[in-house]
Order: structure tokens, then C-alpha cells, then sequence
């Protein structure tokens, strides 16, 4: 599932002075291919060994952990008093972002009892593809494309299409849309 | 309600592709000459450059996904204890890190033996030789190191073309910018790619 290399003579013209260099340069891209995405335990770097670590001021610490008593208090409010058992809503609400300010949401649904997760998954910013050409929302792990929760093309503005993932969520660590056939993500999860 | 998933998926943030981070100024030599007098930042600074690269490589040396991530934290482990051996008139600190990055991952191979075939590696096969593997980690190590520096409205468009697999049209309708400007950016990040490497070419 590799992506399709660029064809070198879509790129430079025939009578480019320096299409020799250009190809080497070509070639070593197409050899080097691309790298591995990071699982999230590697996202951030590790404690380097006998580094030490500074503690967390205990005066801030009982400041921060204050308000985070209180925000926690609050949602549990806002949890019980606002339609917890609300039909239709999302259990949990992914966003995604690409580039050129390309971005989706996926709400994940309650699961049903033959346990699908449906999901209504809205996108805006990818580009129109030519007319067989598709793209697919994955799950992932480890790193790689795991499994496709459905495939789906766009028009132009927002387009809202429902997908369903019939996984257990839990094994997986993350979401990616690509081009169907490819493996680069085009849209991942943002912060 | 979001408990309902895993939380790691609700916690996560993993950086696009497309959108790496710029070049910055500091050398990678200056860099780990920094982390050798202790500065975690730097240390840091040099893990965000190099993890995927590293990971990659420990891939192709080991193959084995799992023990591939598990040796990155060697790597650079390696990297902080062994920063002070760093002595820049020998050469730039990317080549640096790719030997201690190639001995770290040798030395976690023999300590960690590979797992028994009844619990078989998720494995990524070559069919290369071991100098020819050799010479194609060291080549993709430099790639994208080299990739790096480009300026990003070039390095996205040879990602999305060579990485992603979007023809020139559709990079131009995903970046909303016009075919030509496509095509000029990618021939200019060819050439300047090709610069960074001329040793190689």
C-alpha cells in the first residue's frame, strides 16, 4: 500500500540543464521513502538518564490541583444536569487537521448492541479528487494503518458522512485520513 | 463521557507529516556539544529532529516494530551519556548521531534477543543485502535530515508528491496554489535537495 513515486518527467522538463542532479535527488527519495510515523509513547522525549527532575512547586501544585478539583466538580455537574442519556450525542469527539488548514471531526456514537461505533464524520479543506479517487479514515496502531472505517469523497466546503467503526476502539491508538491506496496521512489528530 | 474510548485516544496529539517543523538555526553539532554540558532542551530540541529517523532506521536493522520503538529510547540514552565524545572538526552532528544510533540499536539487538516463533515480530522485510541495507539507511537518514531544511512550502510538496502519492494536479488543489507554482517548488526542493547531498550524488 505503498504511495505511487512521481513520475521524474511530470517534474522536470525534458531540456532542464540540470535534470541529472535533479534525477539523483529524485531517486534518493523514491529509495528513502517515508519515514515511520512515532507511536504517542515515543511523542515526547524521554528523561534522559540521571537527568534530574525538577519536583513541581508544592505552593503551585496545591493551586493547580485546586482548580482542577473544581473544573472536574463542575463537568460531573454539567454531566448529570445536561442530558448525559441525550440520544444522538457523541460519546467522544475527535478532531483532525491537515495541511493548508485542511480539518474533520468525527463524533463517535454510542455503540450499538452488535457492537458497531457509528460516527458521523464532517471534513472540509481536502481537495476534489479526479472521479475513482477516494480517501480513508483509519484507525491506527503502532504507528500503521490498522483498520478502515470507510471511505469517502468530497465536494468542495463541508461534507458530512456517516462511517462506523466495528472495532473494539480501545486496542487502537489513533486516526488518519489518506488518500485511499496510500499510506502518508493527509489529516491527523490534533491536541 | 470520553472515558467511554480509550483514553489514549482522546489525549493524543501525533504532528502531521506535511507539517514538520522548519529548520532551525542550531547545528545539530551545537546541539549535542549542549547536551553534553547537561541541557535538557537541547536534548529534546534533538529528539524531535532525529525519533522518526531513528525509529526508521532501528525498523530496518531490526525489523520487528515493538523492539524497533524500544530501541529508540536506547538511541538515545546513548545519545545523552555519549554526547561529550562529540568533536565537531570530525564531522556534523547528524553523521554523529547515525553511529551511535547504529551502534546503540546493535548493542539492544544482542541484549534483547528476538522473540520465539510462537510469539512471531511484526516484521518488516528487505530483501537487501547487509551493505546494501547499510548504505540505503544511511541514504534515507540523510534524506530526510536534508528534507528538513528545505523551506516548508517546498518540503510539502515533495512530501505530499513522493510520501502521500498526490499527483501535481492534486497538490495544487490541496494547497490551493496553481499547478505551476507546483511544479516550481517541487524542481526547486529537487535542487536544493540535491545540493544538501552533492557528497552523495
Amino acid at each position: 500500500m505503498s504511495a505511487t513515486p512521481p513520475r521524474f518527467d511530470d517534474l522536470v522538463a525534458a531540456d532542464d540543464p540540470a535534470r541529472e542532479r535533479l534525477l539523483a535527488a529524485h531517486e534518493l527519495l523514491i529509495a528513502a521513502g517515508p519515514q515511520p510515523e512515532l507511536p504517542p509513547e515515543l511523542a515526547v522525549a524521554p528523561v534522559p538518564p540521571g537527568a534530574r527532575v525538577v519536583p513541581f512547586a508544592r505552593r503551585r501544585f496545591t493551586a493547580v490541583g485546586a482548580v482542577a478539583i473544581a473544573a472536574t466538580v463542575l463537568l460531573a455537574i454539567g454531566y448529570v444536569v445536561g442530558g448525559r442519556n441525550a440520544p444522538g450525542a457523541p460519546v467522544q469527539t475527535i478532531t483532525m487537521k491537515g495541511a493548508n488548514a485542511a480539518e474533520a471531526t468525527i463524533d463517535v456514537l454510542a455503540q450499538d448492541a452488535a457492537g458497531n461505533w457509528p460516527m458521523t464524520f464532517s471534513v472540509s479543506g481536502l481537495p476534489v479528487l479526479p472521479k475513482g479517487s477516494t480517501y480513508t479514515l483509519w484507525l491506527t496502531k503502532d504507528g500503521k494503518l490498522a483498520e478502515s472505517c470507510g471511505s469517502f469523497v468530497v465536494a468542495g466546503g463541508t461534507t458530512e458522512v456517516p462511517l462506523n467503526a466495528p472495532y473494539r476502539l480501545k486496542t487502537f491508538d489513533g486516526w488518519v485520513v489518506v488518500k485511499t491506496g496510500t499510506t502518508q496521512p493527509l489529516l491527523t489528530e490534533s491536541a | 463521557m470520553a472515558t467511554v474510548l480509550s483514553p489514549r485516544l482522546h489525549a493524543r496529539a501525533r504532528p502531521a507529516t506535511i507539517t514538520t517543523v522548519s529548520a532551525s538555526e542550531v547545528t545539530d553539532g551545537t546541539l549535542i556539544e549542549q547536551i553534553a554540558a547537561g541541557e535538557r532542551s537541547a536534548f529534546e530540541e534533538l529528539y524531535h529532529r532525529y525519533a522518526r529517523s531513528v525509529l526508521g532506521l532501528a525498523l530496518r536493522r531490526i525489523g520487528d516494530r515493538g523492539r524497533a520503538e524500544d530501541s529508540v529510547q536506547d538511541v538515545f540514552a546513548a545519545v545523552w551519556r555519549s554526547a561529550a565524545s562529540y568533536d565537531r572538526k570530525r564531522g556534523p552532528g547528524g553523521a554523529w548521531l547515525y553511529t551511535i544510533a547504529r551502534n546503540a540499536i546493535v548493542d539492544a539487538q544482542r541484549r534483547k534477543p528476538a522473540p520465539t516463533m510462537a510469539d512471531p515480530p511484526e516484521v518488516v522485510s528487505t530483501d537487501l543485502a547487509p551493505d546494501e541495507e547499510a548504505e540505503a539507511s544511511w541514504n534515507s537518514w540523510r534524506v530526510h535530515r536534508a528534507l528538513e531544511t528545505l523551506p516548508e512550502n517546498e518540503r510539502s510538496v515533495i512530501a505530499l508528491a513522493y510520501f502521500s502519492g498526490l499527483s501535481q494536479s492534486e497538490i495544487a488543489a490541496f494547497l490551493q496554489i496553481p499547478l505551476g507554482t507546483v511544479k516550481t517548488r517541487t524542481r526547486s526542493g529537487l535542487a536544493r535537495l540535491a545540493d544538501t547531498l552533492e557528497g552523495e550524488l
